[in-house]
């Protein structure tokens, strides 16, 4: 027995967002000429507290039984909306939401008419669709406490100590050898001049000692399966081929392997052994043998050699599974790679360096122990110019990234600044296309740069470099945009202030985590401004430059607020799933299990007894490829009943409407 | 129809060959040594029927768009009635005919413009052929390895100032060669190969100094460009120039004399760097005779090409491979009287 429909239609203003360009009265008149419409309302803000109060006043009024808003996208406020009516005592599923703002009236701001013919026909479909939804019942499970924060770096050590803090128990797992990430390699930082090390070594000691964090270096995450509060998830323990309960970090192994190889360190500018800590400060402290270049001569395993024996050569890759309430990603960026931009020179002439290359000379455990050097001859440069935006804010395909990567202007003036302490003579030019100093204190370190120090700052972006072949020196040839001339000089050694980008492995990451990525390459936020620590996958966070480029200040602010979040959820203990799994019609089913092996999460089972398949609700996510594969059509998926999709389509096929 | 298979395999690449006007007017000998080497590598050159001037980018498609396509769209669709590949042996030929081809094949409007003046003359562009640079059919059709095995001797190491020219490269979008631009290798590889050095100087990308109308408008500053490339190669110790378009190797070439004269003062000493295009010296690497790759000039000629001498290198070189300048020079005058 079918209750009478009640629709109630509530027509979002959004300010001028949606009234600018649909008019509103004419749309009240043709949504109530629509088929079990009790009553239409308008608001210049439907989301608001007002409008919120006019919903629920309708529906303990009894004057409607289900729900329909026209406003922005669902993904905005279908929540906010379900709440409303849960909170007046209806079913929340009961209620659809139709997009007249992204789908309508912004894209078709131009064109009033058009934008509101489409907004009429939004309407109609989600009017035929609320006729036929059913309440449903929320799932509810629970959050495991775990953490798990995929990546090393200052990000992810800050998430981790903060989640550890509260009580909750944390997997660090980071895919090097050593925690410390990027920050580790740079030697100040801007504006303050702190020392880097000197800021996150105690950091990442911190993470190694705290009774809440398992860390899990040299270590990758390999498999994902679950859902929020209860994610399943597989991590790889690469093989050091050291053994970690006996490696006390002597360091004796890498002072007899006969093996050097290039140190990624130091960016290739110092060599490693192939038995190798990265650097001296670490963490965790043991000693790794790289396997790609160890030539197992044997050596470091002698006893006199390795004393705790400590050295396993078939130490193997041991996969450990982790139960894992909720995920953080932090798992940084890339360098940009400059050899293809041809006319810097970069790996062409000996002089041309990256300024990840100038931070490890600056550094005083670098290289050069903090006396920077030109690599052709190891002097020190009496003249240095550092070329900015190489590999960002460039629109051409195949020349880097559109983006800035907003920390390249504040570096640059910072090891310009350094080298100027060190070399008060020496003459330092940046080539900058406009200076970006916006951070706290930023501007005022930009002002001393260029008035206490004396460094030349040249509007203008290079057209070329090339080298003179009698001193390795560097000619620059550009324009100085703002005197308007041309300008040729001739340097010591260049700097190429080389972008930031996503790494080269995010996209396995966004696959095994299923999280989207935008179209600069790094990971999705759900809102760029409200959920900016959220993805679209519930119980997964995300942190640091993983998610777009930043600094160190607002890298750390956004790991903080990624655990937060995370902490909420698991501090609940339980979540409230949508139940959108499907159900088999057993008087239906034959059994011919066309639908179990079509399952990607393994959710349906066969049922010998009783000779059909059943579908587990917790383990099914809604996809829907059971219900197609079905040949009995004996599957449905809740909310999303074939009716409740048929309705909608011919809702606007009959009247012909603009799709 | 089935196609047979092993009738193709033996049939040889078959290219419509455009002179266009440098070569005919100045440079003669470079079409005698171009058909003679891709004769020896089996190529089937067509003659092209009544070809006219590109027309030339530089006064042309910077004044008149219409008829340059118009013009251009003729010289082409004379190489697609010869159902053959366009090859050109000049960089501005190359810029003209490509960029011709790409627009016609792309953009509806202009191909049914130019089309309907080609009918009054019963031409039509179909757009059946591709528009090549000669670098390309040697490069990449043929293949360095081709190339590799039909070069006999070596030219002992003979230092080239390798130079490529604009439209070459330029733009790389419409060009072959994977959107290089900066530092392209391929014409240093072909010189490479038959035994030469490509001697790297500084701005070896710079234009000659000729293209875009310069030196027919503005020959000071066009000149100007020619005396700092010329400086540069004689800086980087080059023992010649290495060309693939008849128009630079006129700036190159007949310039020389010219900046000797306008900028006398400014520069240390007067140029004479020989200039060659590159199948010049292939054909010598491949074991062709002198005489028939346009290599030795007579030694009444006054105020032709090549206007910088050649005598000492090519004396150098041809000893090494057993000629004697001088008596290739008399038996010329033999054959000529």
């Amino acid at each position: 027995m079918e209750e009478d429909l009640k629709i109630g239609v509530y027509l979002c203003h959004c300010g001028v967002n949606i009234a600018g360009v649909i008019d509103m009265d004419e749309l009240e008149e043709f949504t109530k000429t629509l088929p079990n419409v009790n009553l239409v309302r308008q608001y210049k803000f439907m989301c608001s507290d007002t409008g919120q109060s006019m919903i629920k006043d309708d529906i303990k009024e009894g004057l409607v039984n289900r729900v329909v808003v026209a406003a922005c996208s669902p993904r905005m406020h279908e929540p906010t909306f379900r709440r409303a009516i849960e909170s007046a005592g209806m079913n929340k599923f009961l209620f659809s939401q139709a997009n007249i703002r992204e789908h309508s009236s912004w894209i078709s701001m131009k064109d009033k008419e058009g934008a509101s013919r489409i907004a009429k026909d939004h309407i109609r479909m989600q009017v035929a669709k609320v006729s036929k939804l059913e309440s449903l019942q929320p799932q509810k499970v629970k959050v495991t406490p775990n953490a798990l924060v995929i990546g090393g770096g200052i990000a992810g050590i800050n998430a981790a100590l903060d989640l550890a803090e509260q009580n909750f128990h944390v997997y660090l797992v980071e895919k090097t050898a050593t925690i410390g990430g990027h920050m580790a390699q740079l030697d100040k930082t801007f504006p303050t001049m702190d020392c880097s090390a000197c800021i996150l070594t105690p950091k990442m000691v911190d993470v190694n000692q705290h009774e809440n964090i398992t860390l899990m270096a040299y270590s990758e995450v390999d498999n994902v399966e679950g859902y929020v509060g209860n994610f399943k998830v597989t991590v790889r323990q690469k093989a050091r081929y050291v053994d970690t309960e006996k490696c006390t970090g002597c360091g004796n192994c890498a002072e007899e392997c006969p093996v050097t190889v290039p140190n990624e360190f130091d960016l290739g500018l110092s060599l490693r052994k192939a038995a190798y800590l990265p650097f001296p400060q670490a963490v965790p402290g043991y000693y790794t043998i790289d396997m790609d270049h160890c030539i197992k001569c044997g050596i470091c395993a002698d006893p006199s050699v390795c004393e705790p024996d400590a050295i396993r050569y078939d130490d193997k890759d041991k996969f450990v599974k982790l139960d894992i309430g909720t995920i953080i990603v932090a798992t940084g960026f890339d360098p940009f790679d400059p050899t293809a931009l041809k006319e810097y020179g970069y790996e062409k002439y000996d002089n041309v360096i990256t300024s990840m290359q100038m931070e490890r000379l600056l550094s005083s455990y670098g290289p050069t122990l903090g006396k920077p050097v030109r690599p052709s001859d190891l002097t020190a440069p009496h003249s240095i110019a550092f070329i900015q935006c190489v590999g960002s804010r460039d629109f051409h395909p195949g020349r880097g990234h559109k983006y800035c990567s907003r920390v390249c202007c504040m570096y640059a003036m910072k090891q310009a600044r350094q080298y100027m302490e060190k070399h008060p003579d020496a003459k330092i030019y940046i080539f900058y296309m406009d200076i970006r100093a916006f951070g706290k204190g930023y501007e005022e370190f930009y002002e001393i740069a260029s008035r206490e120090y004396g460094i030349m700052f040249i509007r203008g972006r290079l057209s070329e470099v090339y080298e003179d072949p009698k001193d390795k020196g560097i000619w620059l040839r550009g324009e100085d945009t703002l005197l308007q001339v041309p300008v040729e000089i001739k340097v010591d050694m260049v700097v190429l202030s080389v972008g930031i980008e996503a790494r080269d492995d995010s996209d396995k990451i966004a696959s095994l985590l299923s999280i989207q990525k935008t179209e600069d390459g790094f990971f999705m936020e759900a809102h760029p401004k409200l959920r900016p620590v959220d993805t679209l996958t519930d119980g997964i966070f995300i942190a640091g430059v993983s998610q777009g480029p930043k600094d160190i200040p607002d890298a750390v602010a956004q790991a903080k607020g990624a655990a937060s979040s995370a902490a909420a959820l698991m501090a609940k203990g339980e979540v409230e799933i949508e139940p959108y799994f499907a159900v088999i019609d057993e008087a239906i089913c034959t059994g011919c299990k066309a639908c179990n092996s079509m399952c990607p999460f393994g959710a349906i089972t066969f049922d010998k007894i009783s000779g059909i398949s059943v579908i587990n609700p917790a383990k099914c996510k809604g996809c829907g490829t059971c219900v197609a594969a079905c040949p009995f059509g004996a599957i449905a998926q809740n909310h999303f009943k074939e009716e409740q999709l048929d309705v909608i389509i011919r809702s606007v096929l009959k009247e012909g409407g603009v799709y | 129809m089935h196609k047979n298979l092993s009738h193709e395999e033996i049939t040889p690449p078959e290219y419509s060959f455009y002179l266009g006007c440098v070569i005919p007017n100045r440079y003669p000998f470079v079409e005698q040594a171009t058909r003679n080497v891709l004769n020896e590598l089996g190529v089937r050159l067509k003659d092209m029927q009544g070809a006219s001037c590109c027309p030339a980018p530089g006064v042309f498609r910077s004044f008149d768009i219409p008829t340059w396509l118009a013009i251009g769209a003729r010289n082409i669709a004379i190489a697609e009635e010869n159902n053959a590949d366009l090859v050109t042996m000049c960089n501005g030929c190359y810029g003209t005919l490509i960029d011709v081809d790409h627009q016609l094949k792309t953009d509806e409007k202009k191909r049914t413009f130019v089309n309907n003046h080609l009918v009054k003359i019963d031409k039509k562009f179909k757009g059946s052929i591709k528009v090549k640079h000669l670098a390309e059919v040697l490069y990449m059709d043929l293949g360095m390895d081709k190339i590799r095995d039909s070069v006999t001797r070596l030219l002992g190491g003979l230092k080239c100032a390798v130079h490529y020219g604009c439209h070459l490269t330029k733009p790389s979008a419409i060009r072959p060669w994977g959107g290089e631009t900066e530092d392209p290798r391929f014409f240093d590889e072909l010189v490479e190969v038959i035994g030469c050095e490509s001697t790297d100087y500084k701005d070896k990308h710079m234009c000659c100094g000729a293209g875009g109308g310069v030196r027919s408008a503005i020959k000071e500053v066009s000149l100007d460009f020619t005396r700092h490339k010329l400086e540069m190669m004689r800086e980087a110790g080059a023992e010649c120039i290495v060309v693939m378009c008849p128009f630079c190797m006129l700036q190159l070439d007949l310039g020389q004399i010219e900046v000797n004269s306008i900028f006398k003062d400014e520069i240390s000493a007067p140029f004479a760097i020989p200039v060659f295009y590159y199948t010049q010296l292939l054909g010598l690497a491949m074991g062709m005779h002198p005489n028939d790759l346009g290599l030795v000039k007579h030694h009444n000629l006054k105020g032709v090409p090549p206007f910088v001498d050649q005598e000492p290198i090519l004396s150098r070189i041809f000893k090494e491979l057993g000629y004697d300048y001088k008596q290739l020079q008399k038996q010329s005058v033999k054959t000529e009287s």
